[in-house]
């Protein structure tokens, strides 16, 4: 069945090329279920999904293929699922890590036309375009914020990548953080504001006993079943309207689920174990003071006092929304954030400082990732080259697009579109020559780390000394001051498939020096060892500057590098600052604390 | 959230389940508007299925919206939607005051504005939008809206007054933020609109543009006003009466003709109607976030006339 409105505007044969296309979604999530539904629309021919989360109640109100009987099931695969019955595309899901490089070798994403990105973190981010980069393969970067969102498509050697400009991209938290192990404060406000408070008041989301399930199997239906009835136990206690009630719902939430967490024994081998509430009391003292941190009575009070009020209001109005200047809200809030974070031993806040916290929390808006997915799938076509009565463009003639309207930038612009820049060519991850090592087992377990460096120097025609750094983990192996690990096998200092290495000229030259090189690590059955056949040219060393903190090799580095060995002797390098970029500014807000729920 | 409660009580009318539809439906279901109406008389054809989502391949020659109503309720099951299988056109008149928002997609120019004479007649806010294959455009008609902004004052007051040729500036009140250390304004802006009919025969950019605006404007924005004249239906484009036409709406637009280029015309004149999914989903997303915003009575809102180039990622804001 052919797909009338794409052959028409791609033409036949184009239409032919995109049915036989195979494309990579990486993320199913806000952006990515809306990605999804445009690839399979548009009749890409097969369309690889990879999302390692889990579904949360948090995503139903945006991610619009998950359903509450999906809570807690693999976001790839229910998404493909809910998208099939419009689909002629082969879908194949993957619940896996994008990073996991034994599932997801660079041979695997080969096989693909485009990568398109669909994340909420920076490290995927910055990994897909390492993946894209090896293989010279276009990616659609994507990314929103509130409001805020951009699209960018990177083809690399022509545009600039994802690491060209300095991202600053604001904080999100995994879901497992929020709801199961928080270490922060800030994690406390998240889970009282978006989990528990929406939970409570916030969401109706009554469910029919012969509501279709999806599934046949008993035991899973009997899961779902209990997920639930538990989801919906606590509402109905709120919704009795009966105030005694409220003992019931605050032993639930401090300290039987507290329990079922600390019976999860594998989360704190490496985290302090919560200790949950018990032998709680409610009495009447009341801290009217909204600057100081109260005691955990008078939390446990307020927590009471601000419960019995809303469950009041909701005998008339139907549902509450959270409302930073509404105080019963606020204070429901802060009493449970805080609550929870003597439970996990966290420093309390004030309720100002809290409100001034849960104010700043950035939801994430279903229309901004409906407008960003869209323009990402739609920059494809000409990334691909797809388009009818399109000559082909030159990459640099292709456009990104960010919001300017709703980010408050532009009155007479809904989107800005600036066309694609040229590579940076100080930037740390494209402007660095590139190839793939294959080593077999035997090589990793018998060479020395010396001999591969001595390999490499001989090669690329490294006059001295050169520093050897783990990409993967930002672990430092060798430069001239630490050659304790140069004897060791590249087994033993953890180099193995997918392993990025980063070689630098480390010598003191004024005039010229080597340029860096990267190799990535596959394994596989070769003769001997074969670097690959790369040109790294001799480049003029960047000025060194008094300041420590600028980096030595003349480019910079993302984040800052770590010298490993039990970090007795921290050695770090910084970020370059680079200036403002659309993208960086669509993505910049106001509040300091900032927090995308995705 | 008083703005939550008023979306909650808000009933919008939504004209046709194309591909359009279905996503500023999808839109407004999962924002959690109050009511929504459906109004939409076509059977589901082996087209729709490339173009929407809650039809699926079993239903082809049912009505669209008997397919697709479950699967849109499912999504939050909390909307009241409202079904309607007639042909909107028969309505009588006082269907429309119903309504606190019409969105009107995929009509023809003679029925968009006959709804939007009818919206006016009844003060109801109104959104006309669709798409032309790779390009899309948004219309829209509040007739008078007073937006509310706030933000940091800078060494100047905000001075009232007009803006541009629908926007005004009519009070600005300053106020302490929480910590009582920074001052911040809140600005009203009136914001007015002219109907469709009025728009089409008198809109113009003439000197609303910069020489260089001029020079960089899509030839999307011409064509599409061109495709406007086309009253009934597209059944007549040709590439050549569409040029004609094209080569018109720049004279009205204050636009230099020899600015249209052949691979635009050829490509209008053949996409003309045409839904294709990516450019729904920008279209619709945008249309829909100002419906919410617009039910919220926040920030300012689009006026009044939008058009995206889906190959250039143009999207400007015209006001016409």
């Amino acid at each position: 069945m052919a797909n009338a409105s794409a052959v028409r505007l791609l033409g036949q044969e184009n239409y032919e090329r995109l049915r036989s296309s195979r494309v990579l979604l990486v993320g199913a999530g806000g952006i990515g279920c809306e990605l999804l539904k445009n690839l399979v629309l548009m009749g890409f021919g097969e369309i690889h999904i990879v999302d390692l989360d889990i579904i949360d109640l948090s995503n139903l109100n945006r991610q619009f293929l998950f359903r509450q009987r999906d809570i807690k099931q693999a976001k790839a695969t229910t998404a493909a699922r809910a998208i099939e019955h419009v689909s002629n595309s082969k879908l194949v899901a993957h619940q896996a890590n994008i990073m996991d490089v034994n599932q997801f070798p660079l041979a695997w994403f080969s096989q693909f036309s485009i990568f398109f990105n669909a994340l909420d973190n920076l490290e995927a981010r910055r990994y897909v375009n390492q993946m894209a980069q090896y293989l010279r393969k276009p990616l659609l970067e994507s990314g929103t914020a509130g409001f805020d969102g951009y699209i960018q498509p990177i083809i690399p050697g022509a545009t600039e990548c994802f690491d060209c400009t300095t991202k600053e991209t604001p904080k999100t938290f995994p879901v497992c953080t929020i709801r199961s192990t928080p270490s922060q404060p800030i994690h406390c406000i998240v889970w009282a504001k978006n989990f528990l408070f929406s939970q409570l008041f916030a969401s109706s989301g009554s469910m029919s006993a012969d509501e279709d399930l999806g599934t046949d199997n008993v035991e899973e239906i009997e899961r779902i079943r209990q997920e639930t009835n538990e989801l919906h136990e606590l509402q109905e206690l709120i919704r009795s309207g009966d105030k005694t009630r409220i003992r019931d719902v605050f032993e639930k939430v401090f300290v039987k689920d507290i329990e079922k967490l600390l019976a999860i024994e594998e989360l704190w081998k490496a985290r302090e174990k919560p200790t949950p509430l018990y032998n709680f009391k409610f009495d009447e003292k009341i801290n009217k003071n909204l600057n100081t941190v109260w005691t955990i009575q008078e939390q446990v009070n307020a927590f009471v006092l601000a419960t019995e009020k809303l469950m009041q209001r909701l005998s008339s109005e139907k549902q509450i929304e959270f409302d930073k200047d509404d105080p019963d809200t606020l204070l429901f809030v802060a009493a449970a954030a805080n609550i929870r974070a003597s439970v996990f031993k966290l420093p309390l806040k004030s309720v100002f400082d809290i409100k001034q916290i849960a104010g700043g929390i950035i939801p994430a808006i279903a229309t901004t990732n409906a407008i960003i997915a869209g323009l990402s799938s739609l920059a494809s076509l000409r990334v691909l080259n797809l388009l009818k009565n399109q000559p082909k463009a030159n990459p640099t003639e292709l456009n990104m697009a960010f919001t300017a309207k709703a980010s408050n930038m532009s009155n007479n612009r809904y989107l800005s579109n600036p066309q694609l820049g040229p590579p940076n060519p100080r930037c740390p991850v494209c402007s660095i020559a590139r190839g793939v090592l294959t080593l077999s087992q035997n090589d990793l377990d018998t060479m020395r780390l010396s001999e591969l460096v001595g390999a490499v120097q001989e090669k690329y025609s490294y006059s001295g000394e050169v520093s050897v750094l783990d990409k993967s983990t930002q672990r430092l192996l060798a430069d001239f001051d630490f050659e304790d690990l140069l004897n060791k096998t590249l087994a033993e200092v953890k180099v193995a498939r997918g392993t990025i290495l980063l070689i630098s000229d480390e010598q003191d030259s004024e005039e010229s020096i080597r340029a860096p090189v990267e190799l990535y690590i596959e394994q596989g059955e070769p003769e001997g060892i074969n670097l690959p056949d790369i040109e790294v040219p001799l480049i003029k060393p960047a000025v060194v500057e008094p300041d420590e903190t600028n980096s030595e090799e003349g480019v910079s580095m993302p984040g800052e590098i770590i010298l490993d060995e039990d970090d007795k002797n921290p050695k770090k390098r910084h970020l370059d600052d680079a200036s403002e970029t659309p993208a960086k500014k669509a993505l910049k807000t106001e509040e300091e604390h900032v927090v995308i729920l995705d | 959230m008083a703005a939550q409660a008023r979306m909650r009580s808000a009933k919008v009318l939504l004209i046709n389940l194309g591909g359009l539809g279905t996503e500023i439906a999808k839109n407004l279901v999962l924002s959690g508007v109050g009511f929504l109406s459906l109004v939409d008389n076509h059977d589901v054809s082996e087209g729709d299925l490339s173009t929407q989502f809650f039809l699926s391949k079993d239903e082809i020659g049912t009505k669209r919206l008997d397919s697709a109503i479950s699967r849109i309720q499912d999504m939050n099951p909390r909307v009241t939607l409202t079904v309607d299988t007639e042909d909107f056109r028969q309505k009588p008149d006082s269907f429309y005051g119903q309504f606190d928002l019409i969105i009107a997609t995929d009509v023809s120019t003679e029925e968009a504005i006959r709804v939007n004479q009818l919206t006016r007649k009844f003060n109801v806010p109104f959104f006309l939008c669709g798409l032309n294959g790779l390009s899309g455009f948004i219309f829209v008609d509040l007739i008078r809206f007073d937006a509310t902004d706030e933000k940091l004052k800078s060494s100047v007051k905000t001075p009232l007054g007009a803006l541009s040729q629908n926007r005004e500036v009519v009070e600005v009140t300053e106020y302490l933020n929480e910590e009582q250390s920074e001052v911040y304004e809140r600005i009203v802006t009136r914001n007015a609109y002219k109907p469709f009919e009025q728009v089409l025969k008198e809109g113009t950019l003439k000197g609303k543009l910069t020489k260089r605006q001029v020079k960089r404007l899509t030839n999307a924005v011409p064509l599409t006003f061109a495709l406007f004249s086309y009253r009934d239906g597209y059944a007549a484009v040709t590439r050549h009466d569409l040029e004609q036409r094209a080569t018109d709406a720049c004279v009205q637009l204050g636009l230099p003709s020899e600015n249209l280029k052949q691979e635009y015309v050829e490509q209008f004149s053949q996409q003309a109607g045409l839904e294709f999914a990516p450019v729904s989903a920008v279209i619709g997303g945008t249309v829909a976030q100002d419906v919410i915003n617009i039910l919220g009575k926040k920030q300012s809102p689009l006026n009044n006339f939008i058009v995206l180039d889906g190959i250039s990622l143009d999207m400007h804001i015209f006001e016409l």
